[in-house]
C-alpha cells in the first residue's frame, strides 16, 4: 500500500487537474521547442552532409568545346584523380504541352538539360532515382530533377516541347524524377533541370560529343591545390586530347552552393535553440516556484504533525519530477514528430533527402534534463526554503506578504486618483516581487525573441526590397552571342511602352591569384559608366566614371572568394583569353548574382574586341506593373526573333525579385516557423503563469466578494493585473528585441557573405502587443471567473 | 520550585519578542510554568494576550527569544527544526483552530500521515490503528471521504484523531472549538475530557469561558504574562469572568477594568 505522504503527492497531481495541466504544458512547450529547433538543426546538418557526400560531388568541373567518351577515362587514369565523368550540357527553352502552332518561342522558359552517357552508373554527382517509369530514359524521354515541381506543374507522362539551341522544336515525355543534390534547385535559378540519354541529343540536332567534365580529387586537399591540379589537367591531358577548355570551376572542397544559406539557417537554429532552452528553463522555474508558494501552508501543517525536512522535501521534489516526467512523455514524442515535419519541409526547400529523421541522443538528453532536472533544480531552492521555514511562518504564509516598505510600493502608493480597483490591481502586481521578477523575465525573454525574430524577418524582406531598388530596369533580354548594339536598340525602341534602352556587354573572366591559381568564376559586366539602369550600393570606394578606362568595381561576392582585395588594388582579369590589369575603384553589395566585376562597356569591348557588339539589352517602360514587364519582355523576344537576333532568354524585374526573394525566402520561412514556435512558448507560458497567479488569489477573491465586490469589478481587477504584467513584458521585450535582431541580422549577413539591410518590425511589435494583451486578458479572466463561481466560504478556505 | 524532571512540561523565564515593524513587540514576558501528567490546561485571555504564542512555545512551533522549555525532559528550545519535527510527531499531537487537514488526503490518510512521517507502527497495522482512533472520535464511517465533504465539527474530530495518531502523551490545541457551534464544541470538549481520563495531558487555548470552567487548571494570560493560575473555577468568579469577556465586545468608549487575582498556591 502506498504511504499517505506519497498518496498526497499523487492526489495533488490528479486533484488539481487544471493546475497540473498548465504546469505540464508550460514545461512541455519548452522541451518541445528545444526538441524541434535543436533536433532539427542536428538532423538537417547531419543528413545534408550525408546526402551531399554520398553524391560524390565534383572537385572540379571543366566546360569545354567538346570531347569524346574516352577523355574522362584518360583523365581518371591520373594518380591524383579519383574519378572522372563526362556529360553534355544543353540549355534549351521549353513550353508545357505539345508543339504549338505559333512559331514564336516568346514566353518559353529555360530548361537545363544534361545528357549522360552512363545513366545512373556515374561515379560523380550521382543521381538518385525517385518516381520514374523508365530508367534510364530512352530517346525522346526526360527525367526531371525533382525541384522542377517547385516552379512548374509537371506530371509523369506529360509532354513538353523544347527548342534546341539550333532552333529545332522537339517533344519530350517526362518519365520521372530524380534527385540531384548538386543541381541548383529550380526555384533558385528560376529554371528546372532535366536529364536525358545521349540518344536524345540527335533528336535535338545537337552534337553527340560531351562538353562538360567532372572530376573527383582527394577531398582533404585545399582549394588552391585542387585549382592547380585542375589547371594541370586542362593544360596537359585536355590540351593533348585536343580539348579546348572554356572555363574551369573549382569549388571550396566539401562546400555546397547552398552552403551559405545553410550556414545561416544552421546559425539561426542554434541561436534560437539556445534561446528556446533559456526560455523553457525560466518558464519551468517560474511555474515550479508558483506551485510551491501555494503549498507553504500545507508544509507548515505537515511539519506540525511530525513531518521531517527530508521527508517533505522529497515529497515536493517527487511532485515536481512527476510534472517533469509527464511533460517529457508528451513533449519528446511531439517534438520528434514536429521535428520530422520541420526537417522534411526544410530538406524539401533546400532539395536534399533525409534518410534518418532521428536526432542525436544528446538532443533527447537535453530535452529530458530540461524537462526533469531543471524543474528539480528550480524546485530545490523553494523546497528547501519551505521545508526549513519555521512552522509558525509557514502556517501564516497567506498573511506574511509585506507590502508598503519598498521604493516601488511607496511610489505606487503615491499614485492618487486612480479608481480603487485599478489601484488594487497595480499594487497586487507588485505584491510578490520575486514572482513578478520571474514571470517578467520569462515573458520579456519570450517577447524579445518573438519580436526579434519578426524584425529579422522584416530585415530579410527589406533586403529583398533594397536589392530590387538596386535594379532599375523593367525587362532585360539576353543574347546568345554578341549582337550589334545599334540594331538591338533600334528594335527595342519600337516596342510599345519602352521609355529608355541600355545595352551591356558581358563575358566570363578569370582572376589570377598570387599563388598561381585562378578564380574562373567571375563575370565581367561592361556597363555604360553613367548607367541609369542600376543604382549600386557601395560598401567601399566609388562607382565608375566615363574616364575609368581601367577602373573596376567588384561586388562583395568577389570579396568573399578573394578576401584580400581592397579598393586601390590592381587585379588581372583574363577575358576571352586576353589579360588586362584593372584598378579596383569600388566595392558594391552583391545581389545574389555571384561574383561580378563591373567595368566600362567600351573598355571591355576594347579588351575582348566585340566591335560594338552587346550581349544584354535592358529597357525601362513607362509603366512598371509585372504584366507590363512580362508583355514587354515577350514583345522584345518576338521582335528579336523576327529580326533574326538570337536570344537565350529574358527576365523581368518582378521575376528577378522573386528569384532573390525565393532564396532569402527560405530564411524568411524558417524565421516565421521559429517565431510561431517561440510565440507558442510565450503564449502558453503567459497563460500558465497568469492562470496560476489568479488561482492563487482564490482566497483573496472570496474576501473581496464578501465585502461586496461584484463579479465585474473582480474580473476588472485581475484582467488589469494580467494586462499590466503583459504590457511591461512587451515593452521590455521590444527594447530587448532591438539588439537581439541587430545581432542576428549581422550574424546572418556574415554567414551568407551578403550585407543585409536592417529593418525594425513595428508591425511585429504591434501585433505582439495585441497578442499579449489578448492572452493576458483571457488567461486572467478564465480563472477569475472560475474563482467567482466558488462559494465565498470555499474560496476563503481555498488551499 | 520542584525538580524539573518531575514535571511533564516545564517553562522557565520564557521571553518571546517579535521584530515586526519598527518597534519590537514582546509577546511573552518571562513565563514560568510547570504542567504535570494528566492535567487539562486551559489557556485563556484576550486576542493578542500571548496565549497562542505560549502554546507554540510548548509545541515547538515557535521558538523562545530567551528562557527554557522542557517537555518530558527534552529541551525543546534547543532542538533544530528537523529534530523538533520528529520530537513533536511523537510527543505532541497538535490541533488547530481551522482544522488544517490536508485537502487532497482522505480522512483515514490524514490520520495515518503522522505515523508515516514518524514511522510509528508497522505499515500494515496503521490502517487498523487509524480506524480505532476514528472510532474513538466517532468518525469511522467517514474514513474514506475527503475533508471537503465534512462539516467543521467532523473535520475537527478527524484533526483530533490525527493528533492522537502516534499516541503522544500531550495534545496541544489552539482554539479547537473557536470555529464550531456550541453544540459541536461541547462534543469536542467531551472528547478531550475522555482523553484526560485516559491519562493524556491536554493544553488548550480557548476563548470560551463555559468550556474554560471545565478544565482542571485555567491559566489566564494577559499582556504576555500569566496573571492567574487557578485549579478550579468557582461559580461566582466565572460569572465575573463572563462579564469581563463581554466587555471585550463592549461598545467603544466603555472602560475596561482589568481584573487581577492572586494566584492560588
Amino acid at each position: 500500500m502506498l504511504a499517505p505522504r506519497w498518496r498526497k503527492v499523487l492526489r495533488d497531481l490528479t486533484s488539481h487537474r487544471i493546475r497540473t495541466a498548465l504546469v505540464v504544458l508550460s514545461i512541455a512547450v519548452g522541451i518541445f521547442a528545444v526538441g524541434v529547433v535543436m533536433g532539427g538543426r542536428q538532423v538537417l546538418t547531419r543528413e545534408f552532409d550525408v546526402d551531399f557526400e554520398a553524391s560524390v560531388p565534383a572537385s572540379a568541373e571543366f566546360d569545354t568545346s567538346g570531347f569524346g567518351e574516352d577523355v574522362p577515362d584518360l583523365v581518371a587514369e591520373r594518380d591524383d584523380v579519383r574519378a572522372a565523368e563526362g556529360r553534355r550540357r544543353v540549355t534549351v527553352r521549353y513550353t508545357q504541352g505539345e508543339t504549338p502552332e505559333d512559331a514564336s518561342t516568346a514566353g518559353w522558359e529555360t530548361l537545363r538539360l544534361w545528357a549522360i552517357p552512363e545513366f545512373g552508373r556515374g561515379g560523380v554527382q550521382k543521381l538518385v532515382r525517385e518516381e520514374s517509369s523508365a530508367w534510364p530514359p530512352k530517346a525522346g524521354e526526360v527525367i526531371l530533377e525533382r525541384s522542377a515541381l517547385q516552379v512548374d506543374r509537371f506530371s509523369v507522362g506529360d509532354v513538353i516541347t523544347v527548342e534546341s539551341p539550333a532552333g529545332k522544336k522537339v517533344e519530350l515525355r517526362v518519365v520521372g524524377y530524380a534527385h540531384d543534390i548538386n543541381a541548383i534547385p529550380a526555384q533558385f535559378q528560376g529554371a528546372p533541370t532535366g536529364f536525358v540519354s545521349m540518344d536524345t541529343l540527335a533528336l535535338l540536332d545537337e552534337p553527340d560529343d560531351l562538353n562538360h567534365l567532372l572530376i573527383v580529387l582527394d577531398p582533404t586537399i585545399s582549394r588552391s591545390a585542387a585549382s592547380r591540379i585542375a589547371a594541370d589537367i586542362r593544360d596537359t591531358d585536355l590540351s593533348a586530347a585536343g580539348v579546348n577548355t572554356l572555363r574551369t570551376t573549382v569549388p571550396e572542397p566539401g562546400s555546397h552552393f547552398l552552403g551559405d544559406i545553410f550556414k545561416a539557417i544552421s546559425l539561426l537554429l542554434l541561436a534560437l535553440g539556445v534561446m528556446a532552452l533559456a526560455l523553457s528553463g525560466f518558464l519551468v522555474v517560474t511555474t515550479v516556484s508558483a506551485i510551491l508558494t501555494q503549498q507553504v501552508r500545507q508544509v507548515g501543517i505537515m511539519k506540525a504533525i511530525g513531518g521531517r525536512r527530508g521527508q517533505i522535501s522529497w515529497m515536493y521534489l517527487a511532485l515536481v519530477a512527476s510534472y517533469g516526467v509527464l511533460a517529457v512523455l508528451i513533449a519528446v514524442p511531439a517534438g520528434l514528430a514536429a521535428g520530422r515535419w520541420f526537417t522534411e519541409y526544410a530538406a524539401g526547400m533546400l532539395n536534399f533527402r533525409i534518410t534518418d529523421f532521428n536526432p542525436p541522443w544528446w538532443v533527447i538528453a537535453i530535452e529530458v534534463s530540461v524537462g526533469i532536472l531543471v524543474p528539480i533544480l528550480a524546485a530545490a531552492f523553494p523546497v528547501r526554503r519551505g521545508a526549513t521555514l519555521p512552522v509558525v511562518s509557514a502556517l501564516n504564509s497567506g498573511s506574511s506578504v509585506h507590502f508598503g516598505h519598498g521604493l516601488i510600493d511607496r511610489l505606487l502608493g503615491l499614485i492618487r486618483g486612480l479608481p480603487r480597483p485599478v489601484a488594487l490591481s497595480l499594487r497586487n502586481t507588485f505584491l510578490r516581487k520575486g514572482r513578478l521578477v520571474l514571470t517578467l523575465t520569462t515573458l520579456v525573454l519570450a517577447s524579445g525573441v518573438v519580436m526579434g525574430v519578426l524584425s529579422v524577418r522584416a530585415s530579410m524582406l527589406q533586403t529583398v526590397d533594397d536589392m530590387g531598388s538596386w535594379w532599375n530596369y523593367d525587362a532585360q533580354v539576353f543574347m546568345a552571342r554578341p549582337q550589334p548594339r545599334a540594331a538591338l536598340e533600334r528594335e527595342a525602341r519600337k516596342a510599345e511602352g519602352v521609355s529608355a534602352v541600355e545595352t551591356w556587354l558581358e563575358s566570363q573572366a578569370s582572376l589570377a591569384r598570387a599563388d598561381g591559381s585562378e578564380n574562373e568564376e567571375i563575370y565581367a559586366l561592361g556597363v555604360p559608366a553613367d548607367t541609369r539602369f542600376i543604382a549600386p550600393e557601395l560598401v567601399a570606394g566609388r562607382w565608375l566614371t566615363p574616364e575609368d578606362e581601367d577602373g573596376v568595381v567588384v561586388n562583395t561576392d568577389v570579396i568573399k572568394d578573394e578576401p584580400y582585395l581592397a579598393v586601390g588594388d590592381k587585379i588581372t582579369l583574363t577575358t576571352r583569353g586576353v589579360e588586362k590589369e584593372w584598378n579596383i575603384v569600388g566595392i558594391a553589395t552583391g545581389q545574389l548574382m555571384g561574383p561580378v566585376a563591373f567595368v566600362d562597356r567600351e573598355a571591355l569591348d576594347a579588351v575582348i574586341g566585340s566591335s560594338g557588339g552587346v550581349t544584354r539589352l535592358l529597357v525601362q517602360t513607362s509603366e512598371h506593373s509585372s504584366e507590363t514587364q512580362e508583355r514587354t519582355a515577350r514583345d522584345l523576344e518576338r521582335r528579336f526573333d523576327d529580326a533574326s537576333l538570337p536570344i537565350s532568354g529574358s527576365q523581368t524585374q518582378t521575376a528577378q525579385k522573386e528569384t532573390i526573394a525565393s532564396q532569402l525566402g527560405i530564411l524568411v520561412t524558417f524565421l516565421v516557423i521559429m517565431a510561431a514556435l517561440l510565440a507558442a512558448v510565450g503564449v502558453i507560458g503567459l497563460t500558465g503563469t497568469m492562470t496560476i497567479n489568479v488561482l492563487e488569489s482564490t482566497r483573496e477573491i472570496g474576501v473581496m466578494r464578501s465585502i461586496g465586490a461584484s463579479h465585474r469589478s473582480i474580473f476588472g481587477i485581475y484582467i488589469t493585473e494580467g494586462v499590466v504584467v503583459a504590457v511591461m513584458a512587451w515593452a521590455l521585450g521590444a527594447v530587448l528585441s532591438w539588439p537581439l535582431s541587430v545581432w542576428l541580422v549581422d550574424a546572418l549577413g556574415t554567414a551568407m557573405s551578403l550585407p543585409l539591410s536592417y529593418a525594425f518590425s513595428y508591425t511585429g511589435v504591434g501585433a505582439w502587443l495585441v497578442t499579449v494583451i489578448a492572452i493576458a486578458a483571457i488567461a486572467s479572466l478564465l480563472p477569475a471567473w472560475r474563482a467567482s463561481q466558488v462559494s465565498i466560504r470555499d474560496a476563503i478556505s481555498y488551499e | 520550585m520542584t525538580d524539573q524532571s518531575t514535571h511533564l512540561i516545564h517553562l522557565s523565564e520564557v521571553v518571546k519578542t517579535y521584530d515586526t515593524g519598527e518597534i519590537p513587540f514582546t509577546a511573552l514576558r518571562g513565563i514560568n510554568l510547570d504542567v504535570d501528567r494528566g492535567e487539562f490546561i486551559g489557556l485563556i485571555g484576550k486576542s493578542g494576550s500571548g496565549k497562542t504564542t505560549l502554546i507554540n512555545m510548548i509545541t515547538g512551533i515557535d521558538r523562545p527569544t530567551s528562557g527554557q522549555v522542557l517537555v518530558d525532559g527534552t529541551p525543546v528550545h534547543g532542538l533544530g527544526e528537523n529534530a523538533l519535527a520528529i520530537w513533536r510527531g511523537k510527543t505532541i499531537g497538535v490541533v488547530f483552530q481551522f482544522f488544517q487537514l490536508l485537502p487532497t488526503l482522505t480522512v483515514i490518510e490524514n490520520v495515518m500521515l503522522p505515523m508515516d512521517f514518524c514511522n510509528v507502527y508497522k505499515v500494515d497495522e496503521r490502517p487498523e490503528v487509524a480506524m480505532d482512533l476514528l472510532e474513538q472520535v466517532e468518525m469511522a464511517d467517514q474514513a474514506y471521504k475527503l475533508p471537503s465533504a465534512l462539516s467543521g465539527g467532523q473535520q475537527q474530530r478527524v484533526a483530533i484523531a490525527r493528533a492522537l495518531a502516534n499516541d503522544p502523551p500531550i495534545v496541544a490545541a489552539d482554539e479547537p472549538t473557536g470555529n464550531l457551534d456550541s453544540k459541536t464544541a461541547d462534543a469536542v470538549f467531551v472528547l478531550f475530557e475522555k482523553l484526560v481520563a485516559r491519562g493524556k495531558t491536554i493544553v488548550m487555548v480557548t476563548h470560551d469561558t463555559d468550556l474554560a470552567s471545565r478544565v482542571t487548571r485555567a491559566l489566564h494570560v494577559a499582556d504576555g504574562e500569566i496573571v492567574e493560575d487557578r485549579r478550579r473555577w468557582l461559580d461566582g468568579e466565572l460569572a465575573e469572568e463572563a462579564a469581563e469577556r463581554r466587555s471585550v465586545f463592549a461598545p467603544p468608549g466603555a472602560i475596561e477594568v482589568p481584573v487581577v487575582r492572586e494566584t492560588e498556591s
